[in-house]
């Protein structure tokens, strides 16, 4: 016997999602059709809610509900400090941690030359405007650690090297509970440049 | 099911899912090879730091001999080309070359010679502060290895060099064309009898010796226009990362 095809239509638009597959999706889809109505419109909902009220912020370029976005316009930001980072998402990384207090400009990628993304498919140009304007003292370059992320950074830093700015780099290195003898040597490498005095 | 041990260079690694890569090995034994990285972007994978581009490593794979996608098992890095990453015009050059083995390289086709051409050009590339002539050379041996070795000792048509002083280039015939014989191949471009004489020495000097090379100003940018242009020819489209390394060398 044929699958309703309401069914049929729910399954194919969630194997279009990241990670899921023609099982997951089924069994998703049998899940929601199990569950109650309110719980499925609060799902249809929510998607629809994420389509329609989220806008890009015009400050820092991350994902907010209004615009400037609460980072940006938060009283006890350090507005003097910027972490670059590569996407939306990676400012929440960053906010998880509950530590830095300044504020963020997001790239929207990274020079790429074999995807064809150059410096100005990014937002580049924004960061080099808002380091013109003055009252920035640093500039932190939080892109990922990897070939791309690294010449984006080196590239950022040359841009900004004219104006009197600090421009800093994350640390590169071993991560916390790892072991050592299975460290690659660039990782090492990276760890024993980027070392830091005991008391 | 079998298991694979060879080294390898790093061509390209891209991201296949929220945990995975995809990375394009050029091997010693194998030829180019695709594998699948599982877990290769958790902060914790033993793959992390061996699958960037340039990497020379011990590479284990494991799959069915005939098929297109392989496991990675184990990537051991034995040199990582650092110094050409922390160099932004060196970088952009090691990833042309990369661009140029991956697009010009069939997969799973034993090809030794050009593995070792992309490994001394890496090892050159590493040591060199002129790359220009690195860049021109690789081109031309990679031209030659893959069976396009333009002809540069005698005209296209009547197999005789009655120079001028002077020869045309016909992209399309990949040779030379002498004074006489413009009329049946007519050259897209022309150039002095110096700039050949470099052309040749492109083909026969050691890579590792590049160094040596200098080209006079002028003849630099009418080199580059031909070694180039053999390139767009024998591959049909501009390399994504070629124009990089003239914007980025603004940048300096």
């Amino acid at each position: 016997m044929k699958r309703p095809q309401a069914v049929t239509d729910l399954v194919d638009e969630l194997k279009k999602l990241p990670g899921i597959g023609q099982k997951t999706a089924e069994r998703l889809s049998f899940f929601m059709l199990r569950g109650t109505t309110e719980r499925a419109e609060k799902l249809a909902q929510a998607i629809q809610n994420v389509k329609a009220k989220i806008i890009l912020c015009s400050v820092c370029h991350g994902i907010t509900e209004r615009d400037p976005c609460d980072i940006c316009q938060g009283p006890n930001r350090d507005h003097t400090q910027v972490c670059v980072v590569e996407e939306p998402h990676d400012v929440y990384v960053l906010e998880n941690m509950g530590q830095y207090k300044g504020v963020y400009h997001v790239l929207m990628g990274v020079i790429s030359p074999l995807d064809g993304i150059g410096p100005s498919e990014l937002t580049i140009q924004q960061l080099k405007e808002k380091v013109e304007k003055g009252g920035i003292q640093e500039v932190i370059l939080a892109t990922n650690p990897n070939m791309e992320g690294e010449s984006t950074a080196v590239y950022i830093s040359k841009v900004l090297k004219p104006y009197p700015v600090k421009v800093t780099r994350i640390a590169r290195g071993l991560p916390i509970g790892s072991d050592i003898e299975y460290a690659d040597t660039v990782t090492l490498l990276k760890s024993l440049e980027g070392r830091s005095e005991m008391l | 099911m079998g298991l694979f041990r060879t080294k390898a260079i790093v061509l390209r690694s891209i991201n296949l899912s929220e945990t995975d890569k995809l990375v394009t090995f050029m091997t010693d034994h194998y030829g180019k090879v695709k594998c699948v990285a599982k877990g290769a972007r958790k902060i914790k994978s033993q793959f992390i730091g061996s699958l960037e581009a340039m990497s020379y490593i011990h590479l284990i794979y494991f799959g069915k001999e005939n098929q297109n996608l392989f496991r990675l098992n184990h990537a051991d890095i034995i040199q990582s080309f650092q110094s050409i990453r922390d160099d932004f015009h060196k970088l952009y050059m090691g990833i042309y070359f990369n661009e140029l083995v991956d697009t010009m390289v069939p997969e799973a086709h034993r090809e030794e010679d050009i593995y070792h051409l992309l490994l001394d050009a890496l090892e050159t590339l590493k040591d060199q502060s002129n790359v220009e002539p690195l860049c021109r050379m690789f081109e031309m041996r990679l031209l030659a290895l893959s069976g396009y070795t333009p002809e540069l000792n005698h005209c296209m048509v009547c197999k005789s060099l009655r120079g001028n002083g002077w020869v045309g280039f016909n992209f399309s015939k990949r040779g030379i064309v002498c004074g006489n014989c413009t009329n049946q191949a007519p050259p897209q471009i022309k150039f002095t009898t110096g700039t050949l004489n470099y052309l040749k020495k492109l083909l026969t000097l050691d890579i590792k010796c590049c160094g040596r090379l200098k080209f006079p100003k002028g003849l630099d940018e009418e080199i580059e226009k031909v070694t180039h242009r053999l390139i767009l020819t024998h591959v049909g489209r501009e390399l994504k990362s070629y124009p990089f390394i003239k914007n980025m060398a603004a940048v300096e």
